[in-house]
């Protein structure tokens, strides 16, 4: 956890442990990047607002190497620092001031996601992999190769992937990606689901997932 | 009567004044000089006469001797011995002149006089045709004057009417043009006015931004400490209160984001009706609240919309707390077609808030409890962001009426 408010990142860490989970903390930037290269964790909360280098380009820096998943504590009233994060890599954020109850929920679904779900069976066709145009999906080995190179996904994007892949031709509105991918019961931001989106298409092809204007994406055969 | 019309009529007849004086004088000059030619003609004639009776007795050019028709003015004039001239009135105006010759005599001339001849005719129908043409050439002119002045004074009214209804970067000095008068010096105080509310809106949107981001952190702190507190009825309170003051923090933040106009809908195909019905929902359970605290009514079919439908959510919210909270249950939500109405059984909005809409901080409302005002001001913000439009009003029993109307579906996106 990369917190600047000793307040805050004692009482979320306080918070956070009581629910069972092991937190570091770092207070900057530079000290994130440390300790995140020496304990690996499974997954980062990332305060926007940090001094000396600021929590976009550490999350752009942990990017580089790593999948692991990354919520980002934005400043509410502060939009640009959501896409600016979600472009650098964040699968979820949660604002500042945050309600405990919402972090702990946010950091268990990106979590689930990193982690094979063993609720969801494996497709009973074939061996599991299917192709989409140039695109394999591999549901066993949960990797996805584009002319038979593989790509890295992110478990968001491998999930947001699985979810087209379930409904090959449909159109998924943002409303319900935001439920099945990210766990929101209702709300969400809209912004996550486009801002991914970009990400996945600039990995698997910008033109297999398509935008259905008014409606939401859909996957091209 | 506009300002053109006046002005137009006030010139037309201070003009026509004018003329009219000015013909009288001229005519009576041109009347006066026309005697004085006639009198000095027919004094002329009887000096002539004079010396020629004085030589050989006989009367010339028409005089006559002692005539009787004579005016008596005329003879008593000059019985003394003088030569003089009378004119006799109208209508049939003859122009007199008389001497008194040898022997007691009287020799006089007597010439028609016509008050008006071809040439006095030929003025006056001059005078007329001048007269009336300058009068309506200057009634033209004025009128034209006129109408631009009134055109930009228009133009300043058209742009206080924009500044009132929130455009504040209307400018009014462009509206009326260039010039050095009157009116551009109207503008420009118009303009100077609106740039001060300008500052003044600049600087309460600043403070609630500031505020909210400086309250922030403490309050995220606070928030997440109070958590941490051991079970009991003291650490509930405080929990309860440090989450009323998230809340509102929340609230402010939201405005702030209103304010800097980064808000944009994210639209999406909704059956408007089965939606309100699923928020009311999900708000029931938010809020604990009891089945017949809030009832739904669906009038018609139901209408698909496309919309942001966390932004109706949050309206919706917003609208009913604010019901329940300072109005009395239950709360009613009536949907017809694209329109939203919420109604409560309480007082009522208070009178300004149905004249201005919502303003921050500024509940006042002592018939509806305290409050700070920002759930309904954010309710207007998320309503500006979809286009679509939000109104209080009174409902017919007395109760508080919120009406929401979505925009026309635009076209472009199927």
């Amino acid at each position: 956890m990369v917190e600047d408010d000793a307040v805050i990142r004692e009482a979320t860490q306080l918070t956070l442990e009581r629910h069972g989970y092991d937190v570091t903390t770092a207070e900057d930037g530079l000290e994130a990047i440390e300790r995140f290269e020496k304990i690996q964790p499974d997954v980062v909360m990332l305060d926007i607002m940090l001094p000396g280098l600021d929590g976009i380009s550490v999350c752009r820096r942990i990017r580089e190497a790593s999948t692991v998943p990354i919520v980002m504590v934005s400043a509410r009233g502060d939009a640009l620092d959501v896409v600016l994060g979600l472009e650098a890599g964040a699968d979820d954020y949660v604002t500042k001031p945050f309600d405990t109850q919402v972090l702990v929920a946010r950091l268990r679904a990106v979590m689930r996601r990193a982690v094979s779900d063993p609720e969801r069976p494996a497709p009973a066709t074939g061996s599991g992999v299917e192709s989409f145009g140039d695109l394999e999906l591999d549901r066993e080995a949960l990797e996805v190769r584009r002319s038979g190179q593989t790509v890295q996904l992110t478990p968001t994007e491998l999930k947001l992937l699985i979810e087209f892949a379930n409904n090959p031709g449909v159109v998924l509105s943002r409303s319900t990606l935001l439920q099945r991918v990210w766990d929101y019961e209702w709300g969400g931001d809209g912004r996550l689901v486009d801002v991914h989106l970009q990400r996945l298409r600039t990995k698997i092809g910008a033109d297999r997932i398509e935008t259905v204007r008014g409606f939401g994406y859909k996957l091209r055969a | 009567m506009g300002l053109r019309g006046k002005l137009g009529l006030i010139f037309l007849l201070v003009s026509a004044l004018a003329i009219l004086v000015l013909c009288v004088a001229v005519y009576t000059q041109a009347q006066s000089a026309r005697l004085d030619r006639t009198r000095s003609f027919a004094d002329e004639r009887i000096q002539l006469a004079a010396q020629s009776y004085d030589t050989n007795d006989v009367p010339v050019f028409g005089a006559k001797l002692d005539d009787p028709d004579l005016p008596p003015q005329l003879r008593d004039a000059v019985l003394e011995g003088n030569r003089a001239t009378f004119k006799t009135g109208s209508p049939h105006a003859k122009m007199w002149a008389a001497v008194a010759v040898k022997d007691g005599k009287i020799l006089s001339i007597e010439q028609d006089y016509e008050t008006s001849d071809d040439s006095m005719k030929a003025l006056q129908r001059a005078l007329l045709l001048g007269g009336i043409g300058t009068v309506a050439l200057v009634a033209l002119v004025s009128v034209i004057l006129a109408g631009s002045l009134s055109k930009r004074i228009v133009a300043v009214a058209g742009t206080a009417r924009r500044i009132a209804a929130g455009d504040l970067d209307a400018s009014a000095a462009e509206a009326v043009g260039k010039g050095k008068d009157e009116v551009q010096s109207l503008a420009t105080a118009l303009d100077t006015m609106a740039s001060s509310l300008r500052g003044q809106l600049e600087a309460e949107r600043r403070f609630t931004a500031d505020v909210a981001h400086d309250l922030r952190t403490p309050v995220t702190g606070l928030t997440t400490a109070a958590e941490l507190l051991p079970p009991g009825r003291p650490s509930e309170l405080v929990r309860d209160r440090a989450k009323v003051l998230r809340r509102l923090v929340e609230d402010l933040l939201e405005i702030a984001r209103f304010d800097s106009g980064v808000e944009q809908a994210d639209l999406e195909l909704v059956g408007l009706g089965a939606f309100v019905g699923s928020a009311v929902g999900r708000l029931r359970m938010q809020q604990a609240l009891a089945p017949d605290d809030v009832i739904v009514h669906q009038l018609g079919t139901d209408e698909t919309v496309s919309t942001d439908s966390r932004r109706i959510e949050r309206i919706l919210a917003n609208l009913i707390v604010n019901g329940l909270r300072h109005g009395k249950p239950p709360v009613e939500v009536t949907v017809s077609g694209r329109t939203v109405e919420v109604v409560d059984h309480g007082n009522g909005y208070p009178e300004e808030l149905i004249a201005e809409g919502p303003r921050r901080f500024r509940s006042g409302m002592a018939e509806r409890g305290v409050g700070h005002g920002l759930g309904l001001t954010i309710a207007a913000g998320h309503a500006k962001v979809l286009g679509a439009d939000l109104t209080f009003g009174a409902a017919p029993g007395g109760g508080a009426l919120a009406r929401l109307v979505l925009p026309a579906e635009p076209e472009t996106h199927l």
